[in-house]
């Protein structure tokens, strides 16, 4: 071990002589480990911001959706049109395992804050029925004021709309023209994760509906709360079944002109997709790491050759075979060691920068994982590249014969 | 009873140059006694220095054998080779050899690192060894700040850093003016006379050969032996 040591602080003072080379080489090895943490703790972080929406859309929940197919469940509610009728929302409610059903409408309308008119989205969900759900599953919190109470010409309102929509903050207490009816801001909402969801004036789906005109008892979208212990896939079976049953009976046509789309089938697809981006990034961090091998077994070769003589001196003096290896291993393995350090705190700032811009811009909401994992991972794995690399040069340097390394004046 | 610390048995040395062949060294037997002074000379190209390294066992012959301390040396694997020489010979090379990245103590200190001795101990030994050559104010001085009279004096004192019973010089004055030269005999000699070390020299010098108390001449790589 005191050899080691000694081992340990030849190698250092030989790359200190070099460090102008031992830094460029160095530098070669934090290029691909930085590549390997931010790209990774980034993609990390979508996965995260995709899982926590999905649980801001609720954890076991089943959404249906009229129109669209499940290939392209989002279709037929881009189109608009389609409505899921009061029939279909009982047959919803009667189907197997299903806990509790939460409709909601939305459309785009203009709304009037202090002389500035502007286009939102309001949404109807009945309060009654739903508020347990969206608070509970849905994760609604009040960031200021109150709820609103039912019968009141009440609504809450989403971040965008507070903040980035109208050109003066959009207060709580105030009042606002949607539709030509007079609301009162009663309370505003935390974020729930999306831009989009974030840029909502919420009211009661009866107030929403008498606005609109919208049909009492419909609805452009259903969320189904699971019995606790049912089977998500099951329940959308079942809720499909009966679907068909109710539509064939009222317009006589058994095609399912309806999506119904579980978290698990959305976090499956993103799962999927987040597969793909993490397979590219781990091809291009891996073309660095590569590059940045290279630069390291360049380095000993050279620092081999140029030592030729240095070895043979060790050789003569006693240095057996393991210790010529060891010294050069170790050079490596700093370099591999310096250059993962590096990388690893260069990747965690730029990861972390790209987070914190994310925070201060809600539209670019984005969040970076930066595992214990990752960093013990990519530091050791740089050690282990960098005397990986240095292992034939230092092999060489070991092997050369002290009469013929001596005999060398370069 | 004098025993003989390095002995040659009819060695030969041929280097194979392309398709020519040279032979650097052709049939020397040879004892060397423990205590011996002595110097082996020659003309450049004379196959002195192929003789020395064949001593040092930093080669190893194309025919015959050579005994260290009564051990055929070509028995043993190259890492034991390396702990006998670290432990038996101290080297001293006419270009002085110091590794260019480290201070005089720590130069001095390197083959004893390949011994495995402690710290503490290697350092004061070093210490020791460079007051003992005069160069107790140049122990954190690196090679590139020393003179070559000093170089060689650290180099002097590395060889004697694991307290060999064999050292080795190879043409050590050859880099440096008569008056350092003269002064780096000095210290070889009274070393010789103090420790009654085994002392090898190789030059082609008659005024560094007078220093020792035996001379080896070898002309085109046969040997001529002549008692002063």
């Amino acid at each position: 071990m005191a050899q080691l040591k000694e081992y340990f602080k030849i190698a250092f003072r030989n790359l200190r002589t070099r460090s102008l080379r031992s830094w460029l080489t160095i530098f070669g090895i934090v290029i691909g480990v930085f590549l390997i943490v931010s790209l990774l703790s980034l993609s990390q972080g979508v996965q995260s911001t995709i899982d926590e929406q999905l649980n801001a859309l609720g954890g076991e929940m089943v959404i249906v959706m009229p129109g669209g197919d499940e290939s392209n469940p989002f279709m037929g509610m881009m189109m608009g049109g389609d409505k899921l009728e009061r029939e279909d929302i009982e047959a919803i409610k009667k189907s197997k395992g299903v806990e509790e059903v939460l409709t909601m409408s939305y459309r785009s309308s203009v709304m009037r804050y202090e002389e500035e008119s502007k286009t939102i989205f309001i949404a109807g969900v009945p309060w009654k029925s739903g508020m347990d759900i969206l608070q509970k599953f849905q994760g609604w919190s009040l960031a200021d004021g109150r709820w609103p109470i039912i019968g009141r010409r009440e609504v809450v309102i989403g971040q965008q709309v507070v903040n980035e929509i109208f050109k003066n903050e959009v207060k709580v207490n105030t009042e606002a023209i949607i539709k030509g009816s007079k609301f009162e801001i009663v309370g505003i909402l935390n974020s729930l994760g999306r831009k989009e969801d974030d840029s909502f004036a919420y009211m009661d789906m009866d107030l929403f509906q008498d606005i609109t005109g919208e049909k009492r008892g419909s609805a452009q979208m259903a969320m189904v709360k699971i019995e606790e212990g049912a089977s998500e896939d099951k329940v959308a079976e079942a809720i499909k079944e009966s679907l068909i049953k109710t539509r064939k009976r009222r317009i006589g046509t058994d095609a399912a002109d309806f999506a119904i789309i579980t978290s698990s089938k959305i976090s499956g697809i993103t799962g999927d997709i987040m597969k793909v981006i993490e397979f590219a990034i781990a091809i291009f961090a891996g073309i660095a790491i590569l590059v940045g091998t290279i630069g390291i077994m360049n380095t000993m070769f050279t620092s081999v050759r140029e030592r030729t003589r240095e070895i043979g001196i060790m050789k003569a003096i006693g240095a057996k075979n393991s210790a010529v290896l060891t010294i050069f291993l170790i050079e490596a393995g700093i370099i591999g060691l310096g250059g993962g350090i590096g990388g690893m705190i260069l990747g965690v700032i730029f990861a972390k920068s790209i987070e914190l811009y994310g925070q201060a811009n809600p539209s670019f909401y984005f969040s970076a994982v930066v595992s214990p994992g990752l960093i013990i991972f990519s530091i050791a794995f740089s050690f282990f590249i960098g005397s990986l690399a240095g292992f034939f040069p230092a092999r060489s340097a070991a092997k050369l014969k002290p009469v013929e390394a001596l005999r060398r004046f370069e | 009873m004098n025993e003989a610390i390095v002995k040659l048995e009819n060695i030969s040395k041929i280097y194979q140059l392309g398709s020519i062949e040279l032979q650097a060294i052709k049939g020397i037997s040879l004892e060397i006694n423990r205590g011996s002074f002595m110097t082996i000379m020659g003309a450049s190209g004379s196959g002195k220095s192929t003789l020395l390294n064949m001593i040092g066992c930093l080669d190893s012959p194309t025919e015959g054998k050579v005994f260290l301390k009564g051990k055929d040396v070509s028995l043993l694997s190259e890492d034991q080779l390396s702990q006998l020489r670290g432990k038996t010979i101290g080297f001293i090379f006419q270009e002085f050899n110091l590794l260019p990245n480290l201070n005089s103590l720590d130069n001095v200190a390197l083959p004893m690192v390949f011994q495995g001795l402690p710290e503490i101990k290697r350092r004061e030994r070093a210490k020791n060894l460079l007051c003992m050559v005069g160069l107790e104010n140049r122990i954190f001085h690196q090679p590139a700040e020393l003179s070559g009279g000093e170089k060689q004096r650290v180099a002097i004192a590395r060889a004697l850093a694991n307290d060999p019973e064999l050292i080795i010089a190879d043409e050590p004055t050859g880099n440096l003016d008569s008056v350092t030269g003269k002064k780096v005999m000095e210290i070889l000699s009274d070393f010789h006379k103090k420790e009654k070390k085994t002392i090898i020299i190789v030059t082609h010098d008659i005024n560094i050969a007078n220093y020792t108390e035996e001379i080896f001449n070898i002309k085109d790589g046969q040997e001529f032996i002549d008692h002063k």
